[in-house]
């Protein structure tokens, strides 16, 4: 085996710096001294039992101040951003003896990644100092998931994903927890966990069939094992070995018949967390996804049957849209709602997955798929941005997260109501915004791959998303105020920053989508051979 | 200044754009100054436009042509141009705009700056749905245009507008996403891989596609425009749309937004599809007729006024379709005008509507009587209005009808073009029967209920906004012949197009190398309503089929 070789730690630079700045966060906690009286005192109107104030309020001098944390989280997020972005045009690196690659795709997944972080840690900002829960692990946390993420989008062996994935999921199921107090937030941890890990020995086994069927865990063993005619009988083998694999990953990106988890995880876990959760789990775990089935098993497709996994993937997504988007339909809770929403948008990511499998769409499918995760990542961190702020001030008037506690939001937060608004607009497909070229560079690889019913099927789907995304349209613009002056009080700054520019990047990728498919294209060229 | 000549068109398109952005800049409440600001730049954009209007001549190009990237990697151009029709329809637009504005004045009193925001918002993207020349441009604002709408129906509108606005987003949302699955197989083919195309003149030059394809393209284009015509059976949305809608988001919708659905079948579904659109005429015409009768009769059950001025509007726009159906140039381009005259007296209508809706606070047909003794002037207008919604000589509204009727009968491409013109024809008696009927019992007899409202006679700033409409119901009923000349060459070149694919003209948007040889319908005149001497009204007998 070849030594271990310094320089390919510049291939993972993104992940690397995630990692160090996580390890700093923790550190740090060591030399952290008891603050004095720095906190103000909250005023006592404490309604609701889930997000109640958690620090020791009779006590607040006895909790140090951690809020350097966030800067500290956001600036390694950023350059990561920066990292990740600045290698974006170089060629492609093979790592670690074959481990793991450094290529655009993957740089672009782990911009993405670093992007949505750094956004996400300005809504946790002002979420957790409205609640007075910053503690030391949350930000540490983060960096942590996010590293797993980065290097998920990376990895080209099956070890190393399993790998990247433990460190990536491990993370999450704690941040979803964090909120200690409620039983929702620990109902939610427990599923994702119990769920999660029976995923990853799902996914486990998987590879191990692989292994057998091909002798490797390589992805690019595999496929030269799949070119070099497999032996007779493997085929079997081979289709459940995929199967398993994918099925793995169809729970990490909430795709039907794995989606039973999300709802109550995206609700329960805090609200910065779920945008985080949404946009950086799935964008890495399409990457990885796609890098097992195209360059793994893109060959196999003549092993897998007449028509490969392009079929299943195919099915799997419209099972997904259909199921996603009518179960979100009789949602009241925002939250739940935009649960159910991601699990249809998994379905439209699907779309294109299911387009790459012929090569003739494959570049465009390619492009899609990142232009989608990219855009979804926005709109989504942005919507639960919002979603964090008005969630806090409801609790502070003893309001629920019902749709209708969001009537005149308009009048009280116009900024937050045109924002979330954009953003319901933009999951729904609606130009000019970026969720609209998200679809459209989706979809037009679907017809480009002749999955012509699969598209039709999907736009239809996307009609059922209107309805319910239109839903908090109506409650926020059109709907009198329920309790006047209920919506009120709580801090804004940094989240009102990290939502508005969640804003300015939805309407930048839909009104000036060129640049950013420039760069999804020269990513796609990982994938066309 | 030779920046903004060349650039005149998107000036016009964003200038609205530009307003609503300043507008979100000033504070909230003032709701003067929001209003203030809207109307001036409304007037600034019908400025921006009159020059296109001045400078506009009449060529088988698109006048105003500007093409420049927009995202290249993705295959958009921003390709903006105009034709006659769409001209017309342009100047329509902006024409309305300060009009919606100052009919708003009192109503609107509260969430004023996003009231304004989206009715200039509205009218940016209503101008690029006409003048946009690439597919997946026209699409961006044919879509963007429903925000805005849905915004102000859902905002200002009556008990039932939540409702309304989502019915009426849900509506035509469904018919434009299978579009846009028919816009994106047109790219995919229009072919090879890096060479593809969304812009609409380029794919038109391609030649047509084969026939079995063309169906299932047309029939997801002519779904999307149907529904926003809308034809019978898709209508329903409209008079929940209509009658829910604040006045000014009424006098757009039945102005402009209605239009939209066919200017999209005479600008895409046909043109882009003419085999297909040939084959399928006789149902667009049917449908159109259907629509037409159903329509009028729906007006004689309604007991609110402006549920009763949307179904007219069903009626109305059926006349359009079987006058795009028939496929002669006079019944298109009695299409075309009508398409302009309903915008113009039906949003009269709605502005005369809204005002009585402003001074009584009811839309019940039972609840008024004998206006016309309180208020003469709403009367006088209201009647000259409603002349002009019935169609009779010397208003706008009989150009297109009489156009509409002449050209059907005449038409040979059409199956069954007679029953269907003289089935047709009965909307006229119907429209006279239940418009009439309508004003005699608003506006005649004992002025017994009316009185109890108290309504004042039309204030300064309301004869503002009616007067431009009255001149141009008279100007447009006496003299049509610009609108006609105006609008000649895209009807002709529609018509060979889609009724004569074998003599494709040499000059035409379709490419030379389809079809050189020139057919004598390229010098036939435009029809002349008052000048029958010099051109008859039939087209040019003689020609080879």
């Amino acid at each position: 085996m070849t030594v271990f070789n310094p320089n390919d730690l510049y291939g993972i630079l993104p992940a690397l710096l995630l990692a160090v700045g996580a390890l700093l966060v923790l550190t740090s906690e060591v030399f952290l001294k008891p603050a004095s009286g720095l906190r103000p005192q909250l005023s006592g109107v404490e309604a609701s039992s889930d997000l109640k104030p958690i620090s020791v309020a009779a006590d607040p001098e006895a909790a140090p101040d951690r809020r350097y944390q966030a800067w500290v989280a956001a600036a390694f997020a950023a350059a990561g951003l920066w990292a990740a972005l600045s290698q974006l045009a170089d060629p492609t690196l093979s790592l670690f003896s074959g481990a793991a690659v450094s290529d655009g795709f993957a740089r672009l997944v782990a911009a993405v990644v670093c992007a949505a972080l750094l956004l996400s840690c300005a809504v946790s900002y002002s979420y957790l100092e409205s609640l007075r829960a910053t503690r030391g692990e949350f930000y540490a946390l983060a960096l942590f998931s996010a590293a797993g993420m980065c290097l998920l989008a990376q990895a080209t062996d099956l070890i190393v994903i399993f790998v990247s994935l433990e460190v990536m999921s491990l993370a999450i199921y704690a941040l979803c927890a964090y909120l200690r107090r409620g039983k929702r937030p620990a109902e939610a941890a427990f599923k994702y966990f119990i769920l999660g890990s029976f995923a990853s020995a799902i996914f486990l086994y998987g590879a191990a069939l692989a292994f057998g069927a091909t002798g490797s865990t390589r992805i690019a063993d595999i496929a030269a094992a799949l070119r070099s005619s497999p032996a007779p009988g493997v085929s079997g083998l081979l289709s459940a070995a995929v199967a398993l694999l994918a099925s793995g990953f169809c729970f990490k990106v909430a795709a039907v018949p794995f989606h039973m988890w999300v709802p109550d995880v995206y609700d329960g876990a805090p609200a910065p967390v779920t945008g985080f959760m949404a946009a950086g789990v799935k964008a890495a775990a399409f990457a990885v996804l796609v890098r097992i089935l195209v360059l793994g098993f893109g060959d196999a497709n003549a092993a897998l049957g007449p028509h490969g996994w392009g079929e299943l993937i195919a099915w799997l997504a419209m099972l997904t849209m259909l199921v996603g988007n009518l179960l979100a339909i009789p949602q009241r809770s925002v939250k739940r709602m935009l649960a159910y929403s991601s699990i249809a948008h998994a379905g439209y990511l699907l779309v294109a997955v299911a387009s790459m499998a012929s090569s003739g769409s494959r570049a465009d499918a390619t492009e899609g798929l990142l232009f989608y995760l990219a855009a979804y990542g926005a709109t989504v961190v942005g919507a639960f941005g919002v979603v964090a702020v008005i969630e806090r001030k409801l609790a502070l008037s003893g309001l629920g997260d019902d749709l209708s506690s969001w009537s005149g939001l308009a009048e009280r937060h116009p900024g937050l109501a045109a924002a979330m608004s954009l953003f319901m607009i933009s999951l729904a497909g609606v130009p000019p915004t970026a969720g609209f070229m998200a679809k459209l560079t989706v979809f037009r690889a679907a017809i480009e791959a002749g999955l012509t019913p699969l598209a039709i099927f999907g736009v239809l789907t996307s009609v059922a998303g209107l309805y319910y995304y239109l839903r908090v349209v109506v409650y926020v613009y059109m709907v009198p105020e329920a309790k006047p002056d209920a919506i009120q009080g709580g801090r804004l700054l940094s989240a009102g920053l990290a939502i508005a520019g969640c804003v300015l990047i939805v309407l930048w990728m839909g009104v000036q989508p060129g640049s950013f498919a420039a760069l999804t294209q020269s990513a796609a060229a990982a994938f066309s051979r | 200044m030779n920046w903004i000549e060349a650039h005149l068109l998107t000036v016009a398109i964003f200038l609205p754009m530009a307003g609503a952005v300043l507008i979100a800049l000033l504070p909230r409440g003032e709701g003067g100054q929001h209003k203030g600001v809207a109307f001036i730049v409304s007037l600034l954009t019908f400025a921006a436009s009159l020059p296109l209007w001045a400078g506009f001549h009449p060529s088988s190009k698109f006048a105003f042509e500007q093409r420049s990237e927009w995202a290249p990697s993705l295959g958009f151009s921003y390709h903006v141009g105009l034709d006659g029709v769409a001209l017309l329809l342009f100047m329509l637009t902006t024409f309305l705009g300060p009009i919606v504005v100052l009919s708003s004045w009192k109503l609107i009193q509260d969430r004023v700056k996003i009231y304004c925001i989206a009715l200039l918002v509205l009218e940016t993207a209503m101008m690029g749905t006409l003048a946009a020349l690439d597919l997946v441009l026209f699409y961006t604002f044919w879509e963007a245009m429903l925000i805005p709408m849905y915004l102000l129906i859902g905002m200002w509108g009556s008990e039932r507008r939540i409702y309304a606005a989502v019915k009426f987003f849900l509506f035509t949302f469904i018919g434009s996403v299978l579009m846009l699955l028919a816009i994106f197989w047109l790219w995919s083919n229009s072919g090879a891989a890096g060479h593809r195309t969304f812009d609409y003149v380029e794919l038109l030059a391609q030649g047509t596609l084969n026939p079995q394809t063309q169906k299932w393209l047309f029939a997801a284009f002519a779904l999307a425009f149907a529904i926003k015509v809308p034809i019978w059976p898709l209508h329903t949305w409209l008079p929940d749309a209509h009658t829910e809608a604040p006045a000014a988001g009424s006098i757009i919708l039945a102005g402009v937004m209605l239009k939209m659905g066919t200017f999209g079948f005479i600008r895409y579904a046909m043109p882009l599809f003419p085999q297909a659109a040939l084959a399928h005429a006789p149902y667009l015409a049917l449908f159109g007729v259907i629509g037409i009768v159903y329509g009028s009769l729906m007006c004689m059950a309604q007991t609110d006024m402006k549920r009763l001025v949307a179904y007219s509007s069903v009626a109305h726009l059926g006349f359009v379709m079987l006058g795009l159906s028939a496929l002669t140039a006079e019944a298109v381009s009695g299409a075309v005008l009508q398409m302009v005259n309903h915008g113009i007296s039906t949003g009269a209508l709605f502005l005369l509507i809204g005002y009585l809706y402003e001074r009584t606070h009811t839309r019940e047909l039972s609840a008024y009587g004998g206006v016309a003794r309180v208020a003469p002037a709403i009367a006088a207008t209201f009647l000259v209005v409603t002349l002009s919604s019935i169609g009779l000589p010397g208003t706008n509204g009989f150009v297109g009808e009489f156009l509409i009727l002449i050209g059907t009968f005449t038409s040979k491409e059409l199956n069954g073009a007679v029953p269907l013109a003289v089935v047709g024809a009965t909307g006229v008696i119907l429209g006279a029967v239940y418009m009439l009927w309508m004003y005699q019992r608003v506006f005649l007899g004992k002025d017994g209920k009316t009185v109890a409202h108290g309504i004042a006679d039309l204030s300064v700033r309301e004869w503002f906004t009616v007067a431009p409409l009255l001149v141009a119901i008279v100007w447009i009923g006496f003299f049509p012949q610009p609108l006609l000349t105006a609008i000649k060459e895209p009807v002709d070149a529609f018509v060979q197009r889609v009724a004569h694919p074998q003599r494709q003209r040499a000059d035409a948007i379709a490419p030379p190398s389809l079809q050189p040889a020139p057919s004598p319908a390229q010098d036939a005149p435009a029809p002349r309503l008052f000048m029958p001497q010099r051109a008859p009204l039939v087209r040019p007998s003689g020609e080879p089929r």
